[in-house]
């Protein structure tokens, strides 16, 4: 993410965070399938899903970034977020499946609208890039990757 | 004109001449005053200097030059071959291969061939002198072609040249496209056909044609051509006109024998993909065609089942190798090796044609090398402790290929002095891998400890007990393959390692198994029968829990406990047997429900996941189920 240039953001709300993520490295935007659990994988992984035929692990995104277990129905899914957003990870080695509560929006934004790195509560500081401003709305652009990569094996 | 996508069919061939030198040098080697080896040395060498010079690669060329000298002086004496001779062409060909290799990357300034070049011309200079009269040293062995007859005909607006290729001369395409390089030297080149974009088709037979302007002679443009190599005719003038120049490509090839074809891995891996894809959907049409209980759907459903099951036989089969392509490597390995040591070894492969699904096939390598070297090694006495012991001085490896119902069983043995388990039993007692009171090591028990990782490295286990490195190694590859490793070994008398592989990992049958709302996957390989529990008696062996079966002692894993599945189990539930070698299990589940064909698909799996998967399908109704490892279970 350069300074100057301009971005490309997913935006989208994962309990009362709303986050974005670079659209580049987002693969697809599907909605919330049923995950199959994986035996001693953390409770942050929500199992693996078959994406038309390739299998991709999801993780749950409010377990991810501490937020409250979304309501059955306020999510739309059954007892989880509503959307599977599925990200890049690695350089584009891998693909995983995040799941949010909505898609807000897919913005362009300047480098200029975007701090680096702060600390916000309730937010790891470690899982943001940065954070920027649209219509008076705060968000966190996250590091997928520092989000992501540990909760695969090696 | 472009030569860099040949390269890599350069290579894939260079590779097969350069395994074949090394089966014909092993082979001379064992008896050295059989010639028979040596006119496929010279053969396979021209051939790979042949398409070296096509491709502009100078130090193979060069190199191959050589070694084709000396190689023809050495069939032409028809003298035994001097140990001497032997090793430098040893050298010779792991310099080539060096060569080949580095050239294909574009790195051939990286290789320094002047001294393998001065050994092999001071050779060919020794035999050249010692032999009757040898016409030469380093003289050109390549037949010269022979000068075509000079029939002039009168200049015109250009001289149809038609040529056709040998039919065995590998890369056409290259060949072809050098051809017409070589008789753009002699005058300027049109109207070629087939165009030049197809020469590198699958389909291309080495027959094209071209018009040549210019003054130059037929016997000139002839000679032009034929300085490509490889060419079996040439008509030049256009006396026979057969085939137009741009009326369509040549004519069909008259061979009807069998044809092979080379084909990308890549293009198998997906054909294998679509195939999965199509069982999956398969499943789900079956499915739907329960429900629905309309005889029509029935009929297409059971057509789409036997079509799409032939199909999957049929793509399984072009993925299916024989093992020689890995096995091929190892004679060579296990002399220079044994050579090193100072030790006779007679190296047996047995099975060579047995076939494995490539994919399994090329992670062999590593495993195999681990244990012949270790065999070598370790395994095999000096030759005075086999001498003490009353042995042949010569030892014994044989590596094995079995075809074992589902799965292929891999063995490397030796004949000598086995493991000594009371030193081996010491250390893991020290580790607390085992009981301290234990007395013995089960074969069992001996390669749990020899697979610790680590366990090799530390306080040079391996030169005392002769067993260890790269074990480790050998066990975590063929367990990631859904296969097992096991141990026999005998004090004094040798020590086998036997490996168990599925034939294919893409398509497997499995029995689907319930616990719970979750429905898990075991592929039938290892499946030996289901029993109820609730029915057989259960007891403890060795603090577990099992059963008996016909005399033997089952320990049981109850799946639902195994993979933390909450609520409580049915009081009779369905056991499922595994079998993998000598070692057996009983793994209980809630319910059986049915079988079925699966693909298998890997996925990412987070840190903590239970070691007992092999991989996850996709069910028929979309959802996937993971896959258990017969080989975690045990």
């Amino acid at each position: 993410m350069s300074d100057a240039g301009v971005v490309r953001l997913l935006l989208f709300r994962v309990g009362s965070l709303v986050c974005a993520a670079e659209a580049e490295r987002v693969r697809e935007i599907l909605p919330r399938l049923q995950p199959t659990r994986i035996p001693g994988a953390p409770p942050v992984v929500a199992g693996v899903v078959n994406v038309r035929g390739t299998l991709v692990t999801v993780v749950e995104g409010w377990r991810a970034l501490r937020q409250p277990e979304p309501s059955a129905d306020g999510g739309g899914g059954e007892g989880g977020s509503g959307t599977t957003v599925l990200l890049e990870v690695g350089g584009g080695k891998k693909v995983l499946g995040f799941t949010v509560d909505e898609v807000v929006d897919l913005v362009s934004v300047g480098g200029e609208a975007l701090e680096r790195r702060q600390a916000l509560p309730g937010i790891d500081p470690t899982l943001v890039r940065a954070v920027g401003r649209l219509a008076g709305q705060l968000f966190v652009v996250l590091d997928t990757d520092a989000l992501l990569t540990p909760i695969l094996s090696s | 004109m472009d030569l860099s996508q040949y390269a890599e069919l350069f290579l894939a061939e260079s590779r097969e001449h350069l395994s074949a030198c090394n089966q014909l040098l092993l082979e001379w080697e064992r008896s050295p005053a059989n010639l028979a080896p040596v006119g496929g040395l010279f053969r396979a060498v021209h051939t790979v200097k042949g398409m070296a010079a096509t491709m502009g690669y100078a130090r193979v060329t060069e190199l191959a030059h050589r070694a084709e000298n000396l190689l023809d002086l050495l069939r032409r004496g028809g003298r035994p071959a001097t140990d001497e001779v032997l090793q430098l062409l040893f050298r010779a060909r792991d310099a080539l291969e060096q060569a080949v290799e580095l050239s294909v990357v574009g790195r051939e300034d990286e290789i320094d061939v002047a001294e393998v070049v001065a050994d092999l011309d001071g050779a060919a200079a020794q035999l050249g002198r010692g032999g009757e009269g040898g016409g030469g040293i380093g003289a050109r062995t390549t037949p010269v072609p022979a000068p075509a007859p000079a029939v002039e005909t009168p200049a015109t607006a250009g001289r149809l040249v038609q040529v056709t290729l040998r039919a065995e001369a590998p890369l056409k395409g290259g060949r072809a496209l050098l051809a017409i390089k070589k008789a753009q030297a002699v005058g300027p080149v049109r109207a070629v056909t087939p165009p030049e974009s197809a020469f590198e088709a699958d389909e291309f037979d080495g027959r094209f044609s071209f018009r040549i302007g210019g003054g130059a002679g037929v016997a000139e443009i002839e000679r032009a051509v034929r300085a490509a190599g490889d060419v079996e005719h040439v008509t030049v003038g256009g006396e026979e006109r057969r085939a137009a120049p741009g009326a369509g490509g040549p004519s069909a090839a008259p061979e009807t024998k069998s044809r092979h074809i080379r084909v990308d891995l890549g293009r198998l891996d997906s054909l294998m993909d679509l195939i999965g894809e199509l069982v999956t959907v398969r499943g789900r049409l079956n499915d739907l065609a329960a429900y629905a209980r309309d005889p029509a759907i029935d009929d297409v459903a059971i057509q789409v089942s036997r079509l799409s099951r032939e199909l999957q036989a049929e793509i399984i089969q072009a993925r299916m190798t024989p093992v020689w392509q890995v096995f091929d490597r190892f004679p060579r390995l296990v002399r220079d090796l044994a050579r090193e040591l100072g030790k006779q070894v007679a190296f047996r492969v047995e099975g060579k044609e047995i076939e494995l699904d490539r994919a399994i096939l090329d992670e062999l390598g590593d495993p195999l090398l681990h244990l012949l070297r270790n065999a070598v090694d370790h395994g095999v006495e000096p030759l005075a402790e086999r001498r003490r012991r009353g042995k042949k001085p010569e030892a014994e490896i044989v590596l094995a290929a079995v075809r074992e119902r589902a799965s292929v069983a891999i063995s490397v043995s030796d004949d000598g002095r086995g493991i000594d388990r009371k030193k081996i039993l010491e250390r893991a007692k020290r580790d607390g891998v085992v009981d301290p009171h234990a007395e013995a090591l089960t074969d069992d028990q001996l390669l749990r400890v020899l697979a610790r990782p680590g366990f090799s490295t530390a306080e040079a286990v391996t030169s005392v007990s002769g067993r260890g490195v790269g074990i480790d190694v050998a066990v975590t590859r063929i367990r990631a393959l859904g296969g097992s490793i096991d141990i026999r070994s005998e004090e004094g008398k040798g020590t086998t390692f036997v490996m168990r592989l599925p034939v294919t990992l893409a398509i497997v049958r499995a029995l689907i198994a319930g616990v719970g709302a979750e429905r898990y996957a075991l592929p039938l390989t290892y499946v030996a029968e289901t029993v109820e529990f609730g029915v057989q008696a259960t007891t403890i062996v060795e603090g577990r829990e099992a059963i008996v079966l016909r005399d033997r002692v089952v320990p049981l894993v109850h799946l639902r406990r195994l993979l933390g599945v909450s609520g409580d189990a049915p009081t009779r539930c369905p056991i499922i047997v595994l079998e993998m070698g000598e070692r057996t299990s009983g793994i209980v589940v809630d319910g059986m429900l049915g079988q079925q064909e699966i693909v298998v698909k890997g996925f990412d799996a987070p840190h903590g996941t239970l070691p007992v998967f092999s991989g996850a399908t996709i069910m028929g109704d979309g959802v996937p189920a993971l896959i258990l490892d017969a080989g975690g279970l045990l």
